[in-house]
Formats: C-alpha cells, structure tokens, sequence
C-alpha cells in the first residue's frame, strides 16, 4: 500500500468525527466520509507532497458539506425534502447516553452550517483561527465572527432547553 | 504588563488558544475584574467540554470497512454524484429544531442580525395570526364556501399559484382567507379551525431574500410560528398547538403548498 493512502486511512476516524457532528445521522455522515474518500482518490494527484493529509481531506469534505447544502436550499422543489428527512432524523439518535449530550448534539444541528462547521473545526476538531479559515475558504475575521456566534447561539439554545426543562417539572 | 482593553471576542480567542502568550495574565486580570464575563468564559468552557465528550467516541469506533475497501481501491470509484442520505440529512438539520429542540427564538444577543427576514416574516404572520384568528365573525374576508374564487383571487394578487392545502388530515377545516400588506408587498393569509375552535393561520408571503433558509420561530407567550423562506416565496405556519402537533401540521400544509406552487 502506498504512503498517500495509508495516511488517508489513517485520518478516516478524524473524518468520520467531524461528518457526525456537522450530520448527526450516523449513516448519512459515513455516506458524507465515503463521497469524500471517493472525490480524495480520483485526485490523488492534487494532493501535494508535504501538505498535511488532514487538511487536504478536511477542505474536500468541508466543500461537499457545504456545496450540497447550498444546492439544497437553493431548489424549491428540495425545499420539501427537509421535511421528510427530518422525521428519520429526529428519531433518538442512537449511543447518545446522557441527556446532556443528547442536548448539546441537537443544539449543535439547530445552527446554522456554517456557524457549526466553524465551532467544531475549532473546539472538537482542535485546528488553529488560521487552519480553520483556510479549510473552510473564509478570512479568519469571518471565522471568528461565526465561532462566536456560533457558541451564542449554541448556548441560547441550552439555556432555552433547560427552561424548558424547569417548566415541565414544575408542570408535573 | 500589557495594557489594552479586552472584550467578549477575547473570551472566545483565549478558549481557542489565540490570545498571545503574553496578554494572558492580563487577560485574567480582566476576567476577576469582570464577573459576567467571567461566568460566560465558564459556560463556553463548560460547553466545549459537553461538545467534545459528545463526539469522543467516534475516534473508538471501528471504521466501517466499506470506506476502508474505498481507500484500497476495492470498490469501483464512481463519478462524484453524491449520496443522497447525508445530504437529506444536512437539510433535515434545519427542521430539527421544530421536532426536537423547539421553541428557540432567534432574537437573543447578537443573533438574528444576520437573518432579518425570517425574524420579519414570523413576526408578521404572528401579528396577523393574533389580530385575526381572535375574530369571530370577521377573521376572514373570502369563506371556505367560495373556496374557487378565495384560491384565484389570492393567487392573482400576491403573484403565486396558492392553492388552500387539506388539513382534514389534521383536523382542521379551512375557514376562509384575506389578503394582508407584508413590508412592501402582500401576503395571503389562510385560517383554519379545528372541532374545538382552535384556530391556526398560514401566511404566505412572496417576499423572500435570495437566500433559501429555513428554521423556525417562537414568541415568549403568544402563539409559535413555523415558518420557510424560499426564492421567491415564504410561508409560515401560526398556531397555539403544542409544539409537535403544530410541527405536524405545518409539514403537511408545506408539502401541499410547494405542490400546489408547481402546479
């Protein structure tokens, strides 16, 4: 086996890491690491010797990531398609043991992609302002306006669940 | 000692391992100083830790061997048309929030700003939802009885094929419509009622930015708004129900809104 693919295999569970929280399915997100596998083989050759095979494979993913978004949400017709796939999705997703994570993953959808792709590049995927803004294309001002907003809104959202909460067990 | 003045952006800098080495002790200086800023330094801690735990252990999971057998070259590669699973799942992200979440209005600090016009188009819906729903006998302009000419009539004058969506389904019979200003341009308004009275209302609004979102709103005590915003055309669904119920039936008016626009 070459050097080029042992090193692709050896970021395959860093990939699979961040397709689950940018998906949270864990199906959908393999089928998100696979296409990204697949386009990283037929460009193989793109790939230049010494650049870090993390960040090659992260922009690639990254660029399928948010290209099908886009697409999705500029057809009308697609429009309908969130509404379908959403009753699979919102079933319990499965080894999400405590509540809390639970809560925090669902939070996690519920901003919007590009503020969730910025937060998880940098607090779970651990990459620096300047790595993060290369991969995702943007300047690292923007990167840093939507890791903010993006941990504002996260946290609007848990308090807002938490309230929630308080309110049901009051109810009861 | 570094003299400069810190702000929130610092916080998020400082947890990301951006502030330079030799601004942290007076950035720490700055956080005793500053209690709430203190304490929303933690929660971001405290929520970067949850985020990490909620993923860690993916890193432990055996890696599928089809994406393996990919790398290896042992599946045939084929043109990059990607599957359709996770990309239906990217989008269903955006609905999450109705079935899961709920309830999270964006309007909080610093958020929204970006979004002004979902913001604009549930506020309307639900002020016209809160003015009209409460009527008892003049909540609409056009009957369900003329349903034909209530459909035509609204569809001419907001410039799209309205067609009334059936929530018999869902138990609620369609009581009538009228036509409302929304910014610069008109709305239709569709109201319904269920066996017990209960009134929800559809806006539909061709004003809408270029940019397709879609997510969902809630006041604090008034009633809930679902809502769309596509090219060309946004809709919100307005009612009191509970969240689930009200999830249920903006799905399904949706889906028959976007077919009758097609037709």
């Amino acid at each position: 086996m070459d050097e080029k693919k042992a090193a692709i295999l050896g970021e395959i569970p860093r990939l699979r890491r961040y397709a689950r929280s940018l998906l949270r399915d864990r199906d959908a997100a393999d089928d998100l690491v696979q296409d990204c596998l697949e386009r990283a083989l037929v460009r193989l050759d793109n790939w230049q010797t010494g650049e870090s095979p993390r960040r090659w494979l992260f922009t690639i993913m990254h660029h399928l990531f948010i290209d099908q978004m886009r697409k999705v949400n500029r057809r009308g017709e697609a429009a309908m398609l969130p509404l379908e796939a959403g009753e699979a999705v919102a079933q319990p997703a499965e080894q999400m043991e405590s509540i809390a994570s639970r809560e925090i993953v669902d939070a996690l959808q519920a901003i919007s992609p590009d503020r969730r792709a910025a937060l998880v590049m940098v607090a779970i995927e651990g990459f620096s302002y300047a790595e993060a803004a290369n991969i995702l294309g943007v300047p690292a001002g923007t990167l840093m306006s939507r890791i903010a907003r993006g941990r504002e809104e996260l946290r609007g959202l848990l308090d807002d669940t938490a309230r929630r909460r308080a309110i049901r067990i009051v109810e009861k | 000692m570094i003299r400069r003045d810190f702000s929130e952006r610092d916080i998020h800098m400082a947890l990301d391992g951006e502030l330079p080495g030799d601004e942290r002790a007076a950035y720490d200086a700055w956080l005793d100083a500053n209690p709430e800023m203190k304490a929303r330094s933690a929660r971001f801690t405290a929520d970067r830790a949850a985020l990490r735990a909620a993923f860690a252990d993916v890193l432990d999971e055996a890696v599928p061997g089809h994406l393996h057998k990919v790398v290896l070259g042992e599946v045939p590669v084929k043109a990059a048309v990607p599957r359709s699973r996770w990309w239906l799942a990217a989008a269903a992200a955006v609905l999450l929030a109705v079935g899961g979440l709920g309830g999270y209005f964006a309007g909080i600090d610093g958020i929204g700003q970006e979004d002004p016009a979902e913001d604009r188009l549930a506020e309307q819906a639900i002020a016209a939802h809160v003015i009209y729903a409460a009527e008892k006998r003049h909540a609409v302009e056009v009957p369900a009885s003329d349903k034909d000419h209530l459909q035509t009539w609204l569809s001419n004058r907001i410039g799209l094929n309205l067609v009334a969506p059936d929530l018999t389904a869902d138990g609620f019979q369609l009581v009538g419509g009228r036509l409302l200003p929304a910014g610069e341009s008109k709305a239709a308004m569709l109201l319904y009622e269920d066996g017990n009275g209960q009134r929800i209302s559809l806006f539909v609004t061709t004003e809408s930015t270029e940019n397709a979102k879609g997510t969902y709103a809630a006041a604090q005590d008034g009633p809930e708004a679902v809502y769309w915003l596509d090219k060309g055309y946004g809709c919100a669904v307005v009612g009191s129900l509970p969240r689930e119920r009200l999830a249920e039936v903006a799905r399904s008016a949706y889906t028959q809104l976007v077919n009758g626009l097609a037709s």
